[in-house]
């Protein structure tokens, strides 16, 4: 399966969760999958970006913690943490993903998504080398899944009882199983490979021959095509059937990657049939390789054994001499290779300055440089272990990376939030000043004063009360003067100013009782404006109310939550360049050993080489007993 | 999910080498008794690397509790950038959502909220796949007081015979207290063969 | 959001070569042919922007150049844009029918991706490596094709060619 399905596998499979109901198919189109039905628009806004961010998925994930931080995604609960557990699967956070995947176990968690957890969790564990609880999780499935997820499992399956080596059981498996038809080949490729290794090679022929015979265009079939022909050819070779290994051995391609194993396997079983010179000709083909294949290396012993066979001697030393020369300098440069690993610069070679940031599982890398040194690590890159790890490098700068966009961010809220504390700071005392007078509740104290007193005038008809400050000082002074006048003994002086008062009062009372019904529509009026003029200080008032109690609190959280994230990402940082570089050592450690490793093949050949050497130039010596000097033996390295 | 392991072959491949190696001994000079190890060693899968298998292990632990810490870490960057540019009380969010798209291949959107263009945004092939598929974008994410206010929406794309055109939509909403969320929804009428556009209030 | 666009638009503005070993601030472009291109779908392949316009003589050789190196290398994953600055949309357009490119030619119009990009000389050319930052830029015609192989094959491979 190439990496383009798997992710649309994932994505298949992941959102295909049935909430029963919740499909809403469509058209009947057999290639379209089927619509998800978006009950929260904030789940929608994951799908959206899973399926349209070009970064394997980091952008979906964040914004879905986020959204299930805030709870805007109710109705998706099983859903989300579905989608999230895949796409921790596929950030290559196996542990993250797996403790997701056990939450969906539970009882009240629909059958098929825990066919999908149980499946998913089995493939976590088996890519971690726990084969027996790969095993249980994956039998833990009832009832099928898709077409698609069920071909894996039973792959998975396949896969997990020949790690264990029981292959009676896998073969048990394969051979009842039918499946979609790309999964097919592999599933007779695995099948052939138990029976060999089940020493059935009989029964493993047929179907290995089937798939080292498929017709196809797709590169990734035609490479199993070689190595199921690979495997028949070798596993005759090991079952001494020289004659039946050559027929598969012949129909690996000369061009693919297991060519130069296939010309070595065929020039084997070319000389256990005793044809010695026709053995002579896939080895020439492949003495002429590059030495870095091990079967090339082989090769440079295979080829002079042959002559020494057809008793070319003098021949054969050539070659021997040529091959001992050869590994000699071979060996030089690994060394050289391996004290430029350990000066650090592996990596640099194999990656540059800056990576493929390509994140996720999916990414292989297909190119190398041209560096001498990195012709040794061709084989380092088919470990699975050296992989992983510089995907592990490549993850790590790649996340470091991402973080850098927030730096400008942070500068800007810190900026934002000191701006508001600031403005805060400056208006607030003159704010809290204001609030503190209470000027509302006073205002309308004296209010409710005024027209209390003005009911009061009104009812008693109290003229006088709304008379000018001049009549009621005259009002006041007539009372006076009334006052006077009744202390008077009776008399003319007491009539005549009784009734001059008399007269005054009346007409200052006519003049104020006309006015007062003006006048008390006037107090009424200006009330009237007052009460207007109350109400907008009231609104106005709760509105500063409202945002002085909101503002001080909400600034002060925010300044601390921008402090404490900025420390995490500066530590994070750290962490991620400290990691990086522990994970550099670990593969300079791999790559070491792997040259190291391959230098220690080249001295055993070595070795088998000045041997057989030696031994020809002995025969020839005794074959000259009397005649010339023999040639003299190289120096032993 | 992977294609069946390259290490069947190669463990195949060392044994069979391993026999064959003796073999290829001159008839005169005893075959090198330990001439099979190199070979196993060198096409077996995997050399065992140098680093202990419990390093490793240690090591690969560290980088994923890493890698969840980054994940936290841009959750909370993103929860914060949000709570402290678009506060829940003022916020205001419009999302687009899309049917199966047989009458409308959308172009671009351009929203105007009271008047003012907020967003003009490009649409791939590949996000118009997106929303087919049934995700729903966030276009745009705003502020706005509490009162009336009114949405318009204007849609280039093409449309069942190829032709360019644009349609609009508008919509006069209530801002109250908490977020408002709208939905611009792109719908096949097939009836009428023609796409509709409405713009739904998630009250 | 607002704040992170103000924010990139001052490093921008600080000058085009400052761009170099920062991420390629994304955009979306109409096509003068075809669908519209948003160069963040690109990440995990390496991306040569060069902007140029109807009206610059020198920009025909530029583009030319780019077909060429285009369709050689596009099988390994490179992927080329060639973004115009002419005012009238049309203009582009002609020059596009006029001189079958290969390769998607972008309009902008707004001149937004130019300032984004702080172009100041046409033709100008940027190259973008896989993780989507910039890595070269060309503000003249004057690099040989030589220079732009030896970069492109550094993009492709993930190797930074020696400067």
């Amino acid at each position: 399966m190439t990496p383009g399905r798997l992710c649309l596998g994932l994505a298949a499979v992941l959102l295909a969760v049935g909430q029963p109901g919740a499909w809403a198919a469509r058209k009947a189109d057999p290639d379209k999958l089927p619509s998800i039905r978006v009950q929260d628009l904030h789940y929608g806004d994951v799908l959206f970006h899973f399926w349209a961010d070009e970064d394997s998925g980091l952008e979906a994930l964040t914004r879905l913690e986020a959204y299930n931080h805030w709870q805007r995604m109710p109705h998706h609960a099983i859903d989300s943490q579905l989608l999230a557990a895949g796409l921790y699967l596929q950030l290559t956070m196996h542990n993250e993903a797996g403790e997701r995947f056990q939450t969906l176990l539970g009882d009240n968690i629909p059958q098929p998504v825990r066919n999908k957890a149980w499946f998913y969790l089995g493939k976590i564990w088996y890519e971690r080398g726990y084969y027996d609880r790969s095993e249980q999780a994956l039998n833990r499935i009832q009832g099928a899944l898709a077409p698609q997820l069920e071909a894996e499992r039973m792959h998975l399956l396949v896969n997990v009882l020949m790690r264990q080596g029981r292959y009676d059981d896998a073969i048990a498996r394969l051979k009842s199983w039918q499946g979609p038809a790309d999964w097919m080949a592999y599933a007779r490729f695995n099948l052939g490979v138990a029976l060999v290794r089940a020493g059935r090679l009989p029964e493993a022929d047929p179907i290995l021959t089937a798939v080292g015979t498929l017709q196809s265009d797709s590169d990734e079939l035609l490479t199993m095509r070689d190595k199921a022909n690979l495997a028949l050819g070798f596993a005759y070779l090991q079952a001494d059937q020289a004659r039946r290994a050559r027929v598969p051995l012949e129909r690996v391609r000369l061009d693919g990657p297991y060519s130069s194993r296939a010309l070595l396997g065929d020039g084997w079983a070319r000389a256990a049939e005793g044809d010695l010179r026709a053995a002579l000709v896939p080895w020439l083909e492949l003495h002429r390789r590059n030495l870095l294949d091990a079967a090339v290396q082989e090769s440079y012993l295979a080829v002079p054994y042959a002559y020494g066979k057809l008793n070319a001697a003098a021949q054969a030393a050539e070659y021997y001499e040529a091959a001992l020369q050869s590994f000699s300098s071979e060996s030089d440069n690994l060394d050289a290779a391996v004290a430029r690993i350990h000066d650090g610069h592996m990596l640099d070679d194999l990656l540059g300055d800056d990576k493929d940031m390509r994140y996720g599982w999916v990414w292989q890398l297909k190119t190398l440089p041209d560096a001498p040194q990195s012709r040794y690590l061709y084989s380092l890159l088919a470990d699975n272990d050296f992989q992983e790890g510089l995907k592990n490098y490549r993850d790590l700068n790649f996340l470091q990376h991402g973080l850098l966009k927030w730096d400008d961010s942070m500068e800007a809220f810190a900026a934002m939030i000191d701006t508001r504390e600031r403005a805060y700071a400056e208006r607030l005392p003159r704010a809290d000043a204001l609030l503190a007078t209470d000027a509302p509740t006073r205002l309308r104290a004296a209010r409710a004063a005024v027209d209390s007193r003005l009911n009061a005038i009104e009812t008693g008809d109290d003229v006088a009360a709304l008379g000018t400050a001049e009549e009621r000082a005259q009002w006041a002074q007539i009372a006076a003067l009334e006052e006077q006048a009744a202390a008077l003994p009776p008399g003319l002086e007491r009539d005549t100013a009784v009734d001059k008062l008399r007269l005054i009062k009346g007409v200052l009372y006519w003049r104020l009782d006309s006015s007062f019904k003006e006048r008390s529509y006037d107090q009424r009026r200006a009330l009237r404006e007052l009460d207007a003029a109350l109400e907008e200080l009231q609104n106005r008032w709760v509105r500063v109310q409202d945002a002085r109690a909101t503002v001080p609190t909400n600034t002060g959280e925010f300044a601390q939550r921008i402090a404490d994230l900025a420390a995490r990402i500066k530590a994070v940082r750290e962490r991620l360049v400290d990691t990086a570089g522990q994970q550099n050592v670990y593969l300079q450690t791999v790559a070491a050993g792997e040259l190291t490793a391959q230098k220690e093949r080249l001295a055993a050949y070595a070795v088998q080489a000045r041997y057989a050497l030696a031994d020809i130039y002995d025969r020839a010596a005794d074959q000259t007993q009397s005649g010339p000097a023999p040639p003299s033996a190289p120096e032993p390295k | 999910m992977n294609t069946p392991s390259p290490n069947h072959l190669p463990l195949l491949l060392s044994l069979v080498l391993a026999a064959l190696l003796p073999l290829a001994a001159s008839a005169a000079a005893p075959p090198p008794a330990n001439a099979p190890a190199p070979d196993q060693a060198a096409v077996a899968p995997a050399a065992a690397p140098a680093a202990d298998a419990a390093g490793t292990r240690a090591l690969d632990q560290q980088i994923q509790d890493l890698k969840k810490d980054v994940i936290d870490l841009n959750r909370d960057l993103f929860v914060l950038e949000e709570e402290l540019l678009f506060p829940a009380n003022t916020q205001v969010a419009v999302f687009v959502s899309m049917d199966v798209g047989d009458f409308f291949a959308l172009d671009s959107i351009s929203l105007k909220i009271d008047n003012r263009e907020v967003a003009n945004y490009l649409y791939t092939p590949r996000q118009v796949g997106a929303l087919i598929k049934g995700g729903v974008q966030r276009l745009y994410v705003g502020n706005l007081k509490a009162g009336g206010h009114e949405l318009v929406a204007l849609f280039n794309g093409k449309g069942p015979n190829e032709r360019y055109y644009r349609r609009g939509a508008n919509l006069k909403f209530e801002k109250g207290v908490g977020a408002k969320y709208l939905e611009l929804k792109i719908t096949d009428h097939a009836r009428a063969q023609q796409p509709e556009f409405e713009i739904k209030d998630w009250e | 959001m607002a704040v992170l666009a103000a924010a990139s638009t001052l490093v921008c503005a600080a000058g085009t070569v400052s761009l170099v070993g920062h991420r390629a601030p994304d955009f979306a472009l109409p096509a003068a042919v075809g669908s519209n291109v948003r160069l963040s779908e690109y990440r995990g392949q390496a991306v040569i922007i060069s902007f140029w316009s109807s009206r610059c003589s020198v920009c025909a050789k530029q583009l030319t150049l780019l077909d060429r190196l285009y369709s050689t290398y596009r099988s390994s994953g490179l992927v080329v844009l060639a973004v115009s600055v002419d005012d009238e949309p049309l203009h582009a357009e002609e020059y596009a029918r006029a001189h079958a490119a290969s390769f998607a030619l972008l309009l902008d119009t707004a001149k937004a991706v130019s300032r984004a990009y702080a172009i100041d000389s046409l033709p100008s050319t940027v190259l973008i490596d896989r993780g989507g930052i910039v890595r070269y830029w060309h503000g003249d015609d004057r690099a040989d094709d030589r220079s732009y192989v030896t970069q492109i094959r550094a993009l492709l491979d993930d190797v930074v060619a020696a400067p």
